[in-house]
């Protein structure tokens, strides 16, 4: 911290962009050049973080009180359901408090992580934690991407551009063009696909990633003997998979069939919001722990919510996508205190830092340097992805809006104007979408997208996973 | 003291002439003028290393002195930030914070009468994540291993921790897409005289070299900034000799020599506008940083570019940008921060230039360099 201004990184995703939050009654987001990761550049939700960052207050059944008195009561709740405690952490918040909270999760429940990787071969799970350096991605020969960059990922998009401009080529593989590529194909096409040995595939993974699809991707890099390189969406998502290789912990879908079955009653959330992801869910716990820096949908749900400093004032580590450890800029271990009052000791932030830099396989927090990491080979998984057979799709482009549940500017669906004329739809109006009996009208926008997709920015309540067979009408 | 004179300064402060980019006598001026309850806060950079410095805005003059030392890697944007602030404020501006400054004054969100600036001679600055590379690429050294930097001759020489000077010119280095920022490659704003003073090194001969400031008055606000700082005993000046006089105005000639032709080379006549400015903006993500990094805008977040442009509309070029294009061609001043921040590398700078640069010329009409108001301020319904 430097008089009122804080050094961090954006907590919109896991690519690790620097910037500076300036406190001057309201945060003003400030443009930090020399960040290694961005050059200072931040996309619409880098952009968006004076909102983002509402601040929380600590509360007990809608009764606002101070932070210790929430983890106490929070402590007491957990050691009167235990056995039925689910421990959530995404990957939104420190290194630190995430080994800490990690030791809590294994003394008093289970630890859940949202991805799916007990259903992956051991083999992959270094490969899918931790991601490629980006000027490996600019000197790339052939760039296949599997994600939408724009949306997604923005600032992997001038990387992209980079290397289109050292030569690259780039295929993408999607439901809409992409106006960087030279190539477009759809996912229908994958088979298409000509990869050799300078081929390099962009993919991502998340608690919503569809394990059969990543097995493929990977199984498809090692036959043709690619490389390939996976994006995340949470803040320290890479920092959470290397601390929690070793633990147990399950995926977002047992959550919700934990939660249905009725063997997990309190449900603790350290700083991730996932009722968009699981609102039917989460109305079934008798507790719902929140533990977070800044207000948002889930904090309104919950039982306790136990509030302290956001992430630029905390102390800690972070790792971004490339492996890159980074600080987010404060001094603040509020977050670290409230777990330890829940633990019932003293969790001491210099001897969990000490941990991560060994986990991590680092000695020093130095953001200009991409420590180099092991880059185990596996075995080709084999995958058994099937297509959707639906006729009309819904399609989720999952972005960091939506991980976070801040609105956008987005209320649209994006379709083909072929579709447009399928439908005879009218310009400026909208389309009819239903699932199973629930209707909804939205408004369009015309785009390069395959012919029996509509792609959407945005929860519109009616998903059910990434994809969702739906029938439209004008 | 009277505007229209030029002096040689320096700090009295040891320590700080020693610091200082040539002197130090912008930090003394700064210091003195809230010491001496001029201004009630002053904007500085805070060093971190030599590419990255943090603008705060401060009341402590210990913060104040601290701050010595010219930072070329360091590429603020002073105008946004004093805006809307109402602040009675001293603060150090290259030529292009200058003329932001003016123009958030024309628009009423900073009071001139209420800002002291103090103008830096500008011959370019470098965005610090190109300069790291350029160590790496082209001299061969690492970032941290950098001590110091300098212009000379032509050259720009970056000094290591082990005392070697490591040189390559600045021509070698712009060839290769290293060096100075585009924008400030073609600027001519190389001695800001749209400042109360201006202050450089350039002019500053002999002896002096590289331990004074070569100041002009601009105005009699910049006559009672560096009185003040002179009575308050924190900076010493002198008349500057005849041949200090010449050199500095030679240089600034050709410099500005240098940025016309720079301009001809940048802004070649082109066919089919149409299709460059579409290919150049389809990589846009919408995230709005041109327009809030932009000095001279002062729109907040209800401004025309935002209200036309939906983006559910699927239009070939966004009206986000034709709105600003417009909006902004009287206005701009191609100070590059547009181009620094855009995050899919949009050189938007250069697109708004190719507005800019016909209508400013036919207007006669230069941003940020006088108290006119802008041509399109004129522009009434029944015109
Ligand atoms: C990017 C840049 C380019 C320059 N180019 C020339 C040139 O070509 N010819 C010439 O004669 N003079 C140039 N100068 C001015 C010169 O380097 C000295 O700053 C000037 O002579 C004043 O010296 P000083 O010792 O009195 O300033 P100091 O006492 O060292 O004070 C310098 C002040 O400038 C501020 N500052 C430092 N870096 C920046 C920055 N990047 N942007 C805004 N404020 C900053 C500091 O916070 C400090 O307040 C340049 C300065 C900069 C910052
Ligand atoms: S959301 Fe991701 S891409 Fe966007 S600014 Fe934040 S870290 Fe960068």
């Amino acid at each position: 911290m430097i008089g009122n201004v804080y050094s961090t990184i954006c907590p919109g995703c896991n690519f690790g962009c620097g910037l500076y939050i300036r406190e001057n009654g309201e945060l003003e987001v400030d443009f930090r050049k020399s960040s290694p990761a961005n050059a200072g550049k931040l996309c619409r939700f880098g952009m968006s973080l004076p909102r983002f960052y509402t601040p929380a207050r600590s509360i007990v059944d809608g009764r606002e009180t101070t932070l210790d008195e929430a983890a106490k009561e929070a402590a007491k709740r957990i050691s009167s359901t235990k056995g039925s405690v689910a421990f959530l952490s995404l990957g939104n918040t420190t290194c630190e408090e995430h080994l800490a909270f990690q030791k809590l999760a294994e003394s008093f429940g289970s630890l859940y992580t949202g991805v799916e990787l007990g259903a992956l071969p051991g083999d992959v799970h270094q490969t899918l934690s931790v991601g490629i350096p980006y000027s490996e991605i600019e000197a790339a020969k052939h760039i296949v991407l599997f994600i939408d960059p724009y949306e997604q990922y923005p600032l992997i998009v001038r990387r992209l551009l980079l290397a289109k401009k050292k030569g690259a080529k780039i295929t993408s593989i999607w439901w809409k063009d992409m106006p960087l590529a030279d190539e477009n194909l759809r996912p229908a096409d994958t088979s298409k696909l000509q990869l050799t040995g300078d081929s390099l595939i962009i993919a991502d993974f998340h608690p919503l990633s569809d394990t059969e699809q990543v097995k493929s991707l990977l199984a498809l890099a090692k036959n043709a003997g690619a490389k390939i390189t996976f994006l995340k969406p949470f803040v320290n998502s890479t920092g959470a998979y290397i601390l929690s290789m070793d633990a147990k912990q399950k995926s977002l879908a047992q959550l919700i069939e934990d939660i249905n079955k009725g063997t997990i009653k309190t449900l603790f959330c350290l700083e991730s919001d996932i009722l968009e992801l699981m609102p039917e869910a989460i109305a079934k716990l008798t507790n719902l722990i929140v533990q977070t820096g800044q207000e948002s949908a889930i904090t309104k749900k919950a039982h306790i919510v136990i509030a302290h400093e956001p992430l630029y004032k905390k102390r800690g580590t972070l790792i971004n996508n490339e492996g890159r450890a980074q600080a987010p800029g404060g001094a603040g271990t509020g977050g670290l205190e409230a777990l330890g009052t829940i633990a019932g000791t003293k969790f001491d932030f210099d001897s969990l830092h000490e941990s991560v830099k060994k986990m991590i396989g680092i000695t020093a927090v130095d953001e200009f340097t991409v420590p180099a990491y092991e880059r185990p080979t596996y075995a080709a998984p084999r995958a058994t992805a099937k297509p959707p057979d639906a006729k009309i799709l819904l399609a989720s482009v999952y972005n960091p809006f939506m991980w976070s549940g801040l609105a956008d500017d987005n209320d649209f669906v994006e379709l083909s104007l072929n579709m447009v004329r399928a439908l005879k739809l009218l310009k400026g109006g909208t389309v009819k979408i239903n699932y199973n009996g629930s209707l909804l009208e939205k408004k369009f926008k015309v785009a390069p997208v395959q012919d029996n997709v509509l792609l959407t920015g945005k929860r519109i309540g009616i998903e059910k996973g990434a994809i969702t067979p739906v029938e439209v009408s004008r | 003291m009277q505007k229209g004179e030029m002096f040689l300064g320096w700090s009295t402060k040891e320590d700080i002439r020693k610091r200082g980019g040539s002197g130090g006598l912008v930090t003394s001026v700064l210091a003195a003028a809230l010491d001496k309850k001029l201004v009630d806060s002053v904007v500085v950079l805070k060093k971190i290393n030599d590419f990255e410095a943090v603008p705060v805005i401060t009341s402590d003059v210990n913060e104040v002195l601290n701050s010595a030392g010219s930072l070329h890697s360091v590429p603020s944007n002073f105008a946004k930030l004093i805006a809307n602030k109402n602040l009675k404020v001293a603060l150090p501006a290259k030529g292009c914070d200058v003329r932001g400054i003016i123009e958030q004054g024309k628009r009423n969100t900073i009071k001139l009468d209420n800002t002291f600036i103090i103008g830096l001679n500008c011959g370019g600055s470098m965005h610090p994540t190109v300069t790291r590379e350029m160590l790496e690429v082209m001299y061969k050294i690492r970032p941290e291993d950098v001590h110091g930097e300098e212009i000379e001759k032509g050259k720009l020489i970056f000094e290591t921790k082990d005392g070697k000077e490591h040189a390559i010119t600045i021509d070698e280095l712009e060839e290769k897409g290293y060096g100075r920022r585009e924008s400030c490659r073609y600027c001519t704003i190389k001695i800001p005289n749209n400042a109360d003073l201006a202050c450089g090194n350039w002019g500053v001969t002999g002896e002096l070299a590289g331990k004074a400031t070569f100041v002009e008055v601009n105005s009699e606000k910049g006559a009672e900034l560096l009185q003040n700082a002179v009575d308050a005993g924190y900076v010493q000046i002198q008349k500057p000799d005849e041949k200090g006089i010449a050199a500095r105005a030679r240089i600034k000639g050709a410099m500005e020599g240098l940025s016309r032709k720079w301009k001809e080379k940048v802004f070649i006549p082109m066919d089919n506008r149409l299709e460059y400015f579409r290919k150049e903006l389809e990589n846009c993500i919408d995230c709005g940083a041109c327009k809030t990094v932009c000095p001279t805008c002062s729109c907040g977040d209800v401004s025309k570019c935002t209200e036309f442009h939906y983006r559910g509309d699927a239009y070939k070029m966004s009206m986000y940008h034709l709105v600003r294009f417009l909006h902004l061609a009287d206005s701009c001043i191609g100070c590059g921060q547009c181009t620094d921040v855009c995050p899919v590398d949009i050189p938007l700078t250069r697109l708004y230039r190719r507005f800019a640069n016909p209508v400013q010329e036919e207007l006669k009409y230069e941003p940020g360099m006088d108290l006119r108001r802008p041509p399109y301020f004129e522009v009434k319904l029944n015109d």
